[in-house]
């Protein structure tokens, strides 16, 4: 008798779910401690997918970090990338032009759209509605286009810049993203003619992992999780940012705090986002994309043309009176054509300069000169050309041409301080913090990502519901763990 | 529970209606898309693999400066020099993340990323891109019209971007 208790004794079961299942949405490792079928402890480990964001970060130019920010939260990559140039704008102390905020705005947006499009897909095919997965990829398909329209990729954008955007936007895209706007809203009635008052989808969906407002605002949430609790909390309301204050919208919100209601949130967020652009579209304003800040900035390159245009064959020489030998030119220059002892006037040795104005743009003392057109002439005669002055066109060429290389290499340099800014990505407020030492480089470069916040939650949602709910409430609070991770 | 909603919950109605719209997509169009006999139309500005400009003479504008090397986030370009010639190029493609910031950095004009995306290979040396590769992808990718085409309007940032233009896309109303 006693044996077979022993044998039908029950007992706590610990699983280990992911890091690779197919519904942890990447690589989230969840221990569930399951009492039969109901969870009784959750225990989320991350940190598979670190990368090294923030470090990496630190040792490259602001200029540079931008590209990193595309790599967090792949889903949505344009704006990570708004949110980093804000912050570091805010940093530089400048301000993008008007026409280059509402364009961000504009593709802030269709980002948003896109994410929460695969949100719905891949939440939905998680929790057994295949269908909707299909419908929801054909529109996101056309974001992407759009977004390849406008930059050149489809997922890692890199599109904003600091101090504007990479490129003004053309009269065809502009067209074809109001066309989508138009189609839009009259797709989103298919996805909730599908799922919305599904039996299925309701039982799956309301009562699950419920939060309430108060316990929302505690547990850090933001974005539509938190909104879906009933909080109306919106960075792009509340600390408006690029051109959120002059477009109008709502930020929808829920009741009960559960799963469907963030759905609904979610839903809801597309009809808006939707009209933004529209908005957006409709009052974009003439004038420049890139904001007049030669420090900041990458240097316009027409202005270089003079000297670095292919047809020019430009020599450089070093003025003897002037060079004081400290040799700066020959450890810059590339080719290993500058030689000469120290403290004592150093020459070219023009068969091997590439003419690359490495040199030139290293001399503290203008020891170097340029001579147009003097590619291929002996040294007397160079001696000769040097010696006369310089047509002004050159001149202001070489002053841009010093500026571009110096910030190429260099990166912009940040005034010292620190600062917090945070934007409204799609999964909530995603914040950086910079502790600038005065140099071109960060720090500290510190990321608030929602998706790490989010995932601390997961085990107050799932305790008392079912293995199967777990699924649903990954799927809920929309995480991406490159983001997580960093 | 109206009667209304009782008539739903019996006769299945939000499932039929859902099913309604899935049996209407049959008579529609594909959205997919057969990719290697079918190929969708790639938008110019492409951000792909590399090529190396040519000027009108046919040579290669590089210069050598290295300025690409300097601003590239992920450190894939490299640039041996010998005699005063740039004697070798070493852009590892599975390193590259294609930002394309070379090509914003590159005063000369000299670097561009084509629409080529198809570039596996079984060997690894395959996918270091060499003076050679890089010239002959311009070739393919890039000759005639398009890369100037190219250079006007991916090559950023131009006077223009500082001012206002005189032609820049706006709302032109419903169409």
């Amino acid at each position: 008798m006693e044996q077979l208790e022993r044998v039908l004794e029950t007992r706590e079961l610990n699983v280990s779910m992911g890091p690779q299942h197919p519904a942890t949405h990447g690589v989230l490792r969840l221990v569930l401690d399951i009492d039969g079928e109901t969870v009784v402890k959750v225990t989320p480990y991350v940190g598979y997918l670190h990368r090294g964001i923030e470090k990496l970060g630190e040792s490259l130019s602001y200029f540079q970090a931008l590209p990193l920010t595309d790599r967090m939260d792949y889903v949505s990559s344009m704006t990570n990338n708004i949110g980093y140039v804000n912050a570091v704008e805010r940093l530089f102390g400048i301000e993008a032009p008007e026409r280059a905020r509402f364009i961000r705005t504009m593709v802030g947006e269709m980002a948003r759209i896109a994410n929460h499009l695969l949100w719905l897909a891949t939440h939905a095919l998680d929790i057994g509605a295949m269908t909707v997965f299909l419908y929801c990829f054909r529109e996101r398909e056309w974001i992407l286009e759009l977004f390849e329209k406008i930059c050149g990729a489809r997922l890692t954008v890199t599109y904003p810049r600091i101090g504007g955007v990479r490129n003004d936007v053309s009269q065809e895209f502009l067209d074809s993203l109001y066309k989508f706007t138009e189609e839009f809203p009259t797709r989103i009635p298919e996805y909730e003619t599908l799922i919305d008052k599904n039996r299925i989808w309701l039982k799956r969906t309301v009562g699950i992992g419920v939060i309430s407002a108060e316990e929302a605002v505690n547990w850090g949430l933001t974005g539509p999780t938190l909104r879906g609790s009933g909080v109306p909390y919106d960075v792009r309301k509340y600390m408006p940012y690029d051109a959120y204050d002059k477009v109008e919208f709502d930020v929808p919100i829920g009741t009960e705090g559960d799963t469907y209601d963030r759905y609904r949130c979610r839903m809801m967020e597309f009809r808006q986002s939707n009209n933004i652009i529209r908005q957006c579209i409709e009052k974009l304003p003439p004038g420049p994309v890139m904001a007049d800040a030669p420090k900041f900035t990458l240097q316009p390159k027409d202005k270089m043309f003079p000297i670095t245009h292919p047809t020019k064959k430009h020599a450089f020489y070093i003025d003897e009176k002037v060079c004081k030998g400290c040799g700066m030119c020959a450890r810059a220059c590339p080719a290993k054509a500058i030689f000469g002892e120290k403290k004592k006037p150093h020459k070219i040795n023009q068969e091997l300069c590439l003419s690359c104005a490495n040199c030139y743009v290293t001399c503290k003392f203008k020891a170097l000169k340029i001579v147009p057109g003097g590619k291929g002439l002996s040294e007397e005669k160079l001696r000769e050309l040097a010696a006369a002055p310089l047509p002004e066109e050159i001149k202001n060429a070489a002053g841009h041409l010093v500026e571009h290389f110096t910030f190429v290499k260099r990166g912009p340099r940040a005034p010292e301080g620190e600062l917090y800014v945070a934007t409204e990505v799609p999964k909530g407020e995603l914040g950086f913090y910079f502790v600038s030492d005065g140099s071109g480089k960060p720090y500290r470069m510190r990321i608030r990502a929602p998706s790490f916040i989010h995932a601390g939650v997961l085990p107050r949602l799932c305790v008392g519901h079912l293995v199967a709910d777990v699924i649903a409430n990954i799927g809920t609070i929309d995480l991406v763990l490159g983001e997580c991770d960093r | 529970m109206t009667a209304k909603e009782l008539v739903n919950k019996i006769f299945f109605v939000e499932i039929l209606k859902a099913m309604a719209l899935t049996l209407s997509r049959m008579f529609s169009h594909a959205v997919t898309i057969q990719y290697p006999t079918e190929r969708r139309p790639i938008a110019p500005g492409f951000r792909g693999q590399h090529a190396l400009a040519k000027n009108p003479e046919g040579k290669a504008k590089c210069v050598g400066c290295g300025l690409c090397a300097a601003i590239c986030p992920s450190q894939c370009i490299q640039i041996f020099r010998e005699k005063g010639k740039v004697a070798r190029y070493e852009v590892e493609v599975l390193r590259c993340i294609f930002c394309g910031f070379c090509v914003e950095a590159c005063p000369y004009g000299a670097i561009v990323l084509t629409e080529n995306f198809e570039y596996s290979n079984y060997s690894k040396e395959a996918l270091y891109m060499t003076r050679e590769n890089l010239l002959s992808n311009w070739d393919k990718y890039m000759a005639g019209k398009k890369g100037e085409d190219y250079f006007k309007k991916f090559w950023r940032p131009m006077s223009e971007d500082f001012g206002t233009p005189q032609s820049q896309a706006v709302f032109r109303g419903r169409r």
